[in-house]
């Protein structure tokens, strides 16, 4: 419906024109921003160069925009690094959401102040909406303020699209699967994957749009699921950020699309004595009330001096900063690490920073100036009336607290809880929780919040019950006073019947026995009942995962994920860098355990920042593992070097991912060998392969005898094998590594395994599932290397079973029809019916 | 090289926050002698610093003896003209 419509844009000022290519300032320059011209200004005042109506204005003045009624938008930015000056020499005559008339003056400045203070005074004129535009003049000539400038072409840019660099890209329209919409964990996962693009990148919806690298301003789109949204881009790399923002998107933005729980609600209580909620995570139990209230802080309004407010607030923010980065190395794995994580890109706010840095300058106190900035932004979110959104301002709340209390040198609260401690609070935050000695917990109960809760997430992922949504009078409950969480039927029961407490008792006790024997029963060996030894080990991605593994019973690190080393740099990690970690996760387990280290295993699902890829389109099947690591050799071989360093610690195997060809194998043994005899070592470490490639499986009969040892990585081999991926919203399901082809590629690999004296691990999450267990090892695995926390579970599953009942099963599983059949032959099997099934399964 | 993006991307987010480390070479001293005239003369300029990348700041004692063609010739694109005999020419880029 665009019809060309020739609108000129006025020189907002008088000066000497510059082309944006000379702007000495990357992001304008690039046309990370927009395209547009660059005036060296002569005059004092800049002056709208068209009719419409003041979008954003920074609070320091130096910059605002210009919507036109056509969607025109173009932005002006006076100097650069003039954000610096918070202010300091500007002075806006105008509001944001006020309509201008074109040639009316806006922000009057000091140039000589801004010359002197800035890093200059040249002053862009982009047009971010994205049309074509032409020059009425002659560039690096002089114009006059109000002259004729620019003439912009509109209604072309969809013929213009494909070709002109600087115009706008726009995706396909994206139904949104996240139950929660686009919260503060994928909205910074978003955020943080669509800055990794040189290209200005906007989120629509409607008529709504966000800057795609901001959180907050993608959290205030205020989504929902189901929402129809729109990725537009320009700049350089437009085409590749719509192509990977699209799919993150689609594909939930790394959040488990699954079904909604109820919705928080604000449920009346019943009957005294039992006050009703929601469930947040399932499960019951006894114990007592401990109400979680949050610390009250006394800020005092104006500051210090500006200069010493600044530092504070500077202070801090990097304090917090390095503060959630250790949370986040402590919880490595863990939901609470996205959620610490999502509060560093808060942190990294370009609209917080602005609002709280324009308060100081203004004389305010640092923590003034940053609890004004937070709470103004939480209330937004509260205001636009979603009860969603009004749950992602506690995540606001709780980066501003944890700030706000650096600044002020309040120390935090460390919680001393009794046994069975029920947690009471109107709302827990993430930091709240961090600091809390979970062992103490056996439940949450809170006023607020909801399944998208956070106290919700790490109840689940505690396994602990939690109840959401009671009623405020919960609030009033003493400490101490005995409760019955019973989650599973939305109820708190307060100071319950005897009766009542021992029949939910009993029937926790038994599971915790369970679990309890289990635990006791992990330091010892892993035999079957005719006496044959599975060795159970950890997969695991840092150095604390280790030391919980040994704790738990773990034999060895079967999987080590050496690429979370590499994810999230900005550098490849140094030698020493990598040694220190190699080194001390061999030290950790010691001479006699295994330790099998994954090289890298990168690709175009999950890139490396350092290891620019051209987007494919099908990374799963492009440039990952090995084949990247063979295309860079440097970096395989620095990896090689490091892990090297850690020779005769432990009994160390290094193991390819990704391998498909013999060449490969045989490529990388000799790179191998080649560092080996260049460090003077006496004996090379174990050299073996990730069996995850059906290629691979098929010619096992091939590698077996220039391998060490074979691991099977089940999730991969399934999703190769079956063609699903298995994070297929409607295939998922169906990409099930039970599959009687996934098994048979197994067997064949254990087989030629045997013939040449080689022994076979899995390390894919098939092996963590107890109901597997039986036909894995019935197949002839030799190793089973699981998740920490299962560690205890599938030792106690693999004692329950006898070698030869595994083998008569794993024939009968290999000659099934499908997935469900083979899960329903292990179900009905008499040993199956192992309690650690029962409770893992669900 | 990887460096110089990540700048870029952390600039795109919050403009300007990051001060640009090549700040340009302090011009040599001493005028262009055809500038220098055009100025009205040595004794007619009280200070003069090269600033904002792209601005010669003259302090005048007399702006009025300003040569605005004098100055064109010696290379000068705009002149702005302040309070307190204060004159930025602008003389672009330098390097």
């Amino acid at each position: 419906m665009n019809t060309t419509q020739p609108l000129q844009l006025l020189a907002p000022l008088s000066g000497v024109l510059m082309p944006l290519d000379s702007v000495p300032d990357p992001v304008f320059s690039s046309r990370v921003v927009g395209d547009g011209i660059c005036i060296d200004p002569t005059s004092q005042t800049l002056c709208a160069p068209l009719s419409g109506v003041i979008g954003t204005l920074q609070d320091s003045a130096h910059a605002l925009s210009v919507t036109a009624n056509n969607g025109v938008q173009v932005l002006m930015h006076i100097g650069l690094d003039t954000v610096n000056l918070a202010g300091k020499g500007f002075t806006s005559r105008v509001k944001m959401g006020q309509r201008v008339e074109a040639g009316q003056p806006l922000i009057d400045f000091d140039a000589d102040y801004i010359a002197l203070h800035a890093r200059s005074l040249l002053t862009l004129m982009l047009v971010v909406s994205g049309e074509p535009f032409s020059l009425l003049v002659d560039e690096a000539t002089c114009i006059e303020s109000g002259a004729p400038l620019l003439q912009v072409h509109q209604g072309e840019q969809g013929a213009v699209q494909e070709v002109q660099q600087g115009s706008v890209l726009f995706s396909s329209p994206l139904i949104l699967p996240n139950e929660s919409g686009l919260h503060a964990r994928p909205a910074a996962v978003f955020a943080q994957a669509a800055k990794a693009f040189d290209a200005n990148i906007q989120l629509h919806k409607q008529q709504a749009a966000a800057n795609a690298k901001s959180v907050v301003a993608i959290m205030a789109l205020q989504t929902v699921k189901g929402d129809r949204l729109q990725l537009s881009a320009d700049g350089p790399q437009a085409r590749q950020a719509i192509e990977t923002l699209e799919k993150l998107l689609l594909s939930g933005c790394d959040e488990r699309i699954e079904a909604p729980l109820a919705p928080t609600a604000v449920v009346a209580s019943l009957e005294p004595g039992r006050l009703r909620g929601i469930c947040a995570s399932p499960g019951s139990a006894f114990g007592v009330v401990v109400q979680v209230a949050s610390q009250v802080l006394e800020i005092e309004p104006m500051g210090a001096g500006i200069e010493i407010e600044r530092a504070a607030l500077e202070r801090a923010l990097a304090q917090a900063t390095l503060a959630l980065r250790a949370l986040q190395g402590e919880a490595a794995g863990t939901v609470q690490a996205q959620i610490f994580s999502a509060h560093e890109e808060l942190l990294e706010d370009p609209t917080l920073l602005e609002q709280a840095q324009a308060l100081v300058a203004e004389g305010k106190s640092a923590a003034f100036a940053w609890k004004t900035a937070t709470e103004a932004t939480a209330s937004l979110f509260q205001q636009l009336g979603s009860a969603l959104l009004a749950e992602r301002a506690t995540d606001l709340a709780d980066v501003g607290q944890r700030v706000l209390k650096l600044i002020l040198g309040v120390q935090e609260e460390r919680w001393s809880l009794p046994e069975q401690s029920i947690l009471v609070a109107e709302q827990l935050t993430p930091s709240q929780t961090a600091s809390l000695d979970t062992s103490r917990i056996a439940g949450f109960v809170t006023v607020g919040g909801g399944a998208t809760s956070h106290v919700a997430i790490l109840a689940r992922a505690l396994g602990l019950p939690s109840l959401c949504g009671v009623a405020q009078q919960v609030l009033a409950l003493d400490n101490g006073t005995q409760v019955l969480l019973d989650a599973d039927g939305g109820e708190l029961h307060v100071s319950p019947d005897q009766a009542l407490i021992e029949e939910r008792q009993a029937a926790n006790d038994r599971q915790r026995q369970r679990h309890q024997r289990d635990l006791e029963q992990s330091a010892q060996a892993a035999r079957t009942l005719d006496g044959h030894r599975v060795e159970v080990s950890a997969n695991v991605g840092s150095l604390r995962d280790v030391e919980q593994a040994m704790v738990l019973g773990g034999e060895g690190v079967g999987l080590l994920r050496s690429e979370l080393l590499y994810l999230d740099r900005a550098h490849p990690p140094g030698h020493d860098e990598q040694a220190a970690l190699y080194c001390a996760v061999a030290r950790a387990l010691g001479a006699e355990r295994n330790l099998v280290v994954r090289t890298l295993d990168v690709g175009g699902d999950k890139p490396l920042a350092y290891v620019p890829m051209a987007p494919e389109a099908n990374p799963f099947l492009g440039m990952r593992g090995i084949r990247l690591c063979l295309e860079r050799p440097q970096l395989l071989r620095e990896q090689f070097r490091a892990i090297l360093a850690c020779s005769g610690l432990a009994r160390l195997h290094i193991m390819l991912p990704m391998v498909t060809q013999l060449a490969e194998l045989r490529q990388a043994r000799q790179m191998l060998d080649e560092e080996v005899r260049n460090l003077g070592l006496k004996q090379a470490p174990k050299l073996g392969i990730m069996i995850e490639v059906p290629a691979a499986a098929l010619m096992a009969d091939l590698f077996a005898p220039e391998v060490d040892f074979f691991s099977i990585g089940t999730n991969d081999l399934t999703q190769y094998t079956l063609a699903m991926d298995r994070d297929h919203p409607r295939l998922a399901s169906q990409a099930d590594s039970l599959h009687p082809a996934v098994l048979r590629l197994i067997a064949r690999t254990t087989e030629a395994a045997r013939a040449h004296g080689k022994w076979v691990g899995v390390c894919g999450a098939l092996a963590s599932e107890p109901l597997a267990v039986p036909v894995l090892l019935g197949l002839g695995v030799d190793e089973l290397s699981v998740s920490v926390p299962l560690i205890p579970t599938i030792k106690a599953c693999v004692r329950e079973w006898d070698l030869t009942v595994c083998r008569a099963l794993a024939q009968q599983a290999l000659g099934q029809d499908s997935a469900e059949q083979v899960r329903d032959l292990l179900r009905t099997c008499p040993s199956t019916a192992h309690p650690a099934t029962l409770v893992t399964e669900q | 090289m990887f460096d110089r993006l990540q700048q870029v991307f952390w600039k795109a987010l919050t403009p300007d926050l990051v001060p640009d480390e090549s700040r340009p070479p302090v011009m040599a001293d001493g005028l262009a002698p055809a500038m220098l005239a055009a100025l009205g003369g040595v004794e007619n300029l009280k200070s003069h610093q090269p600033v904002a990348l792209t601005r010669l700041r003259v302090e005048l004692r007399d702006v009025t003896r300003i040569d605005r063609a004098g100055l064109s010739a010696a290379g000068v694109t705009g002149v702005m003209t302040l309070d307190n005999g204060v004159v930025h020419l602008i003389t672009g880029l330098q390097g």
